[in-house]
C-alpha cells in the first residue's frame, strides 16, 4: 500500500531510468523500500548497475543488497539463470550464510522443484521456526500448486503466530474471497480493522465483502463502513461513493412491502451522488453523462 | 442452447482481452464481451468489443454491479450488449472454471441465452510465438439445457473464431512493443477516474 506520492515518486523515475535519464539506485532503492513488485524492471535497471563494474564498485557495501535484490525479482519473472548467477556471487561472498541458504531455497520453488524446495525450506525451519519469510513461502509454494486448502491452512498456522502482520490477513482475506467464502473473509477485514482502525482501504474492503454477502442487515452495516470510509478519505474515494449509492437502492429493494423508509438513506445516496457528479465534473467530464445516467439507473431500481 | 452458436472476436475486444492478462501476469482478471447477433438465422455471435474489468478481489459485488450498469448504458447507445464474459485464472496451468466466473457467467446468460463465457488458455497463449496459430487462446464455455457451463471443444473447426486471421499476428507485436502496460482497466478507473476504461486511445 502506498500512498499516491509515492506511487507518482516511483513511476516518475521509473520513467527517467527507462528512458536513459539515469537515477537507476534511487528507482532501486525505492521499490525496495515500498516493497513493490516490479521484477521485470528490477532485473533490467539492476543488470545494468552490476554488469558494469564501475557503477557496481560505486555502490559500495549496497553491491551486496542489490544482487539479492535482483535474485529474487529474476525469481519473480522467470529469469532462473540470472537469479543463479547472483546467488552464487553471493554464496562466494557470505559462504555459509542463512540468508543466502534462504534464496538458493527459493530457487527451487522458482524453479518448480517442489519437493526439493518443501525439504529445503523445512530444514531451514527446523534452525529458525519462526523465519516468517519462509513460512509465507510455504503459503505461496501450496497455491502455486492449485492446493489452496493447504494454502489457508498454513497460512491461519502463520498467523496463530504472527496474528499482527496485516499482509497475512489481507492474503488470506483475497483467498477467501476468490473462494467466495464471503463470510471467513469478512472476519479477516475485521481482525484489520480492529488492529488498524484508520485505514480505509480495510473499511472499504468490509464493506465490499458485506454488500457481496447480502442480506438487509449486512447491506446496512456495508453502508455504515463505506461512510466511515468516505469520513476518512475526505469524500474522495470514489468506490465508497458509489458503494453508498449501491447500498441505499439494494436497501429500498429489500424493504419493498416492509413499509420501513429509510429516510436518511435517500439524503445520505443524494449526497454521494453530488459528490460523485462534482468528481466526474472535475477530473472526468467526457463521463460525467455516462455517469448522471447510471445513478438515475440505480436510483430507478430502488 | 449455445451449441449451434458460432462465435466470433473481433481483433480490438481480442488484443484488449489478452494484453490485459499480460499486464496483470500474477493475479486473476476478468472482462466483458460486447457484441450482438448477427448471419443467416442469428446463429452467429459477433462479439466486437470488450471491456477489461478488474485485477484484484473478482469476487465482490459492487464494483461489478457499478461497471456492468456503466457499460450497458454506454454500449447500449451503439446497439451492442453485452453478450459474454472473460476470465483468466491465476496460476498458468489451473484450466478449471471457477464458481466466481459461473456466477458472473450466469449473471450475463439471464440476459441473453446465448452467452459465451472464454477463459483463458495460458499453455496457447505461451506457445503463440513458436506456431502460426489463428485460433483465439481461450476456451470457450457455453451454457445448455442442463444449467451448467460446457466446455466446447477448441479444435479446428472451433466455434470460436477470431475474426481478423492475423490478429495472434498483431497480438504478439503488441506483446513485443509492451503495449499491455497501456491498458486501463474497471480497476484503474475507480482508483482514478480520470483513467479511461474504454482504452480508446489505445490502439493509435
Amino acid at each position: 500500500m502506498m500512498s499516491k506520492t509515492e506511487e507518482e515518486e516511483v513511476n516518475r523515475l521509473e520513467n527517467q531510468v527507462d528512458n536513459g535519464g539515469g537515477g537507476a539506485w534511487e528507482y532501486l532503492s525505492l521499490v525496495r523500500k515500498l516493497k513493490l513488485r516490479r521484477p521485470n524492471k528490477v532485473v533490467k535497471h539492476g543488470l545494468s548497475i552490476l554488469n558494469d563494474p564501475t557503477k557496481r564498485s560505486a555502490l559500495g557495501p549496497d553491491e551486496w543488497t542489490l544482487y539479492e535484490q535482483v535474485a529474487t525479482a529474476a525469481m519473480d519473472c522467470q529469469c532462473t539463470d540470472v537469479a543463479k548467477d547472483c546467488i552464487k556471487i553471493l554464496q562466494k561472498k557470505f559462504p555459509g550464510s542463512k540468508r543466502v541458504g534462504r534464496l538458493e531455497a527459493i530457487l527451487l520453488e522458482a524453479k518448480g522443484s517442489w519437493a526439493e524446495a518443501d525439504k529445503a525450506y523445512a530444514s531451514l525451519l527446523e534452525e529458525n521456526p519462526l523465519d516468517q519469510v519462509i513460512l509465507k513461502r510455504r503459503v505461496a509454494m501450496a497455491k502455486a500448486q492449485g492446493n489452496v486448502s493447504l494454502a489457508i491452512e498454513r497460512l491461519n498456522q502463520y498467523l496463530e503466530i504472527f496474528m499482527a502482520d496485516p499482509d497475512a490477513w489481507r492474503e488470506l482475506a483475497e483467498i477467501y474471497i476468490s473462494l467466495q467464502m464471503y463470510k471467513q473473509a469478512a472476519f479477516c477485514y475485521e481482525e484489520l480493522i480492529l488492529a488498524q482502525p484508520m485505514i480505509p482501504l480495510y473499511h472499504l474492503a468490509y464493506a465490499d465483502v458485506l454488500y457481496t454477502l447480502g442480506g438487509l442487515e449486512n447491506i446496512l452495516t456495508a453502508k455504515r463502513y463505506y461512510a466511515s470510509t468516505i469520513d476518512l478519505t475526505g469524500g474522495k474515494n470514489v468506490r465508497a461513493l458509489m458503494g453508498i449509492c449501491l447500498c441505499t437502492s439494494a436497501v429500498a429493494q429489500l424493504s419493498k412491502g416492509r413499509n420501513k423508509e429509510d429516510k436518511d438513506g435517500s439524503e445520505l445516496h443524494s449526497l454521494a451522488s453530488t459528490a460523485l457528479e462534482k468528481n466526474y465534473k472535475k477530473i472526468s467530464p467526457d463521463n460525467l453523462p455516462l455517469l448522471t445516467s447510471t445513478l438515475k439507473s440505480l436510483k430507478l431500481q430502488s | 442452447m449455445g451449441g449451434e452458436f458460432r462465435y466470433e472476436i473481433g481483433q480490438n475486444a481480442y488484443i484488449k482481452l489478452i494484453l490485459h492478462s499480460l499486464k496483470h501476469s500474477s493475479s486473476a482478471v476478468n472482462g466483458v464481451l460486447l457484441g450482438r447477433v448477427s448471419g443467416d438465422a442469428n446463429s452467429v455471435v459477433e462479439i466486437s468489443d470488450s471491456v477489461p474489468l478488474f485485477h484484484s478481489q473478482i469476487g465482490l459485488l459492487p464494483p461489478l454491479e457499478i461497471a456492468l450498469l456503466m457499460i450497458e448504458e454506454y454500449y447500449s447507445r451503439q446497439g451492442l450488449s453485452i453478450v459474454g464474459y472473460f476470465h483468466a485464472n491465476e496460476r498458468f496451468d489451473d484450466f478449471e472454471l471457477g464458481g466466481v466466473a459461473k456466477n458472473i457467467g450466469d449473471h450475463i446468460y439471464k440476459y441473453f441465452p446465448q452467452a459465451a463465457l472464454l477463459l483463458l488458455d495460458n499453455k496457447k497463449l505461451g506457445a503463440l510465438s513458436k506456431g502460426k496459430d489463428r485460433s483465439p487462446v481461450m476456451q470457450l464455455y457455453t451454457r445448455d439445457a442442463s444449467r451448467t457451463w460446457k466446455f466446447i471443444g477448441s479444435d479446428g473447426s472451433s466455434q470460436l473464431a477470431l475474426k481478423e486471421p492475423s490478429a495472434n499476428v498483431v497480438l504478439q507485436d503488441y506483446i513485443s512493443t509492451g503495449k499491455a502496460e497501456n491498458i486501463t482497466d474497471f480497476d484503474d478507473h475507480l482508483d482514478d477516474i480520470s483513467k479511461d476504461w474504454l482504452n480508446s486511445g489505445l490502439f493509435n
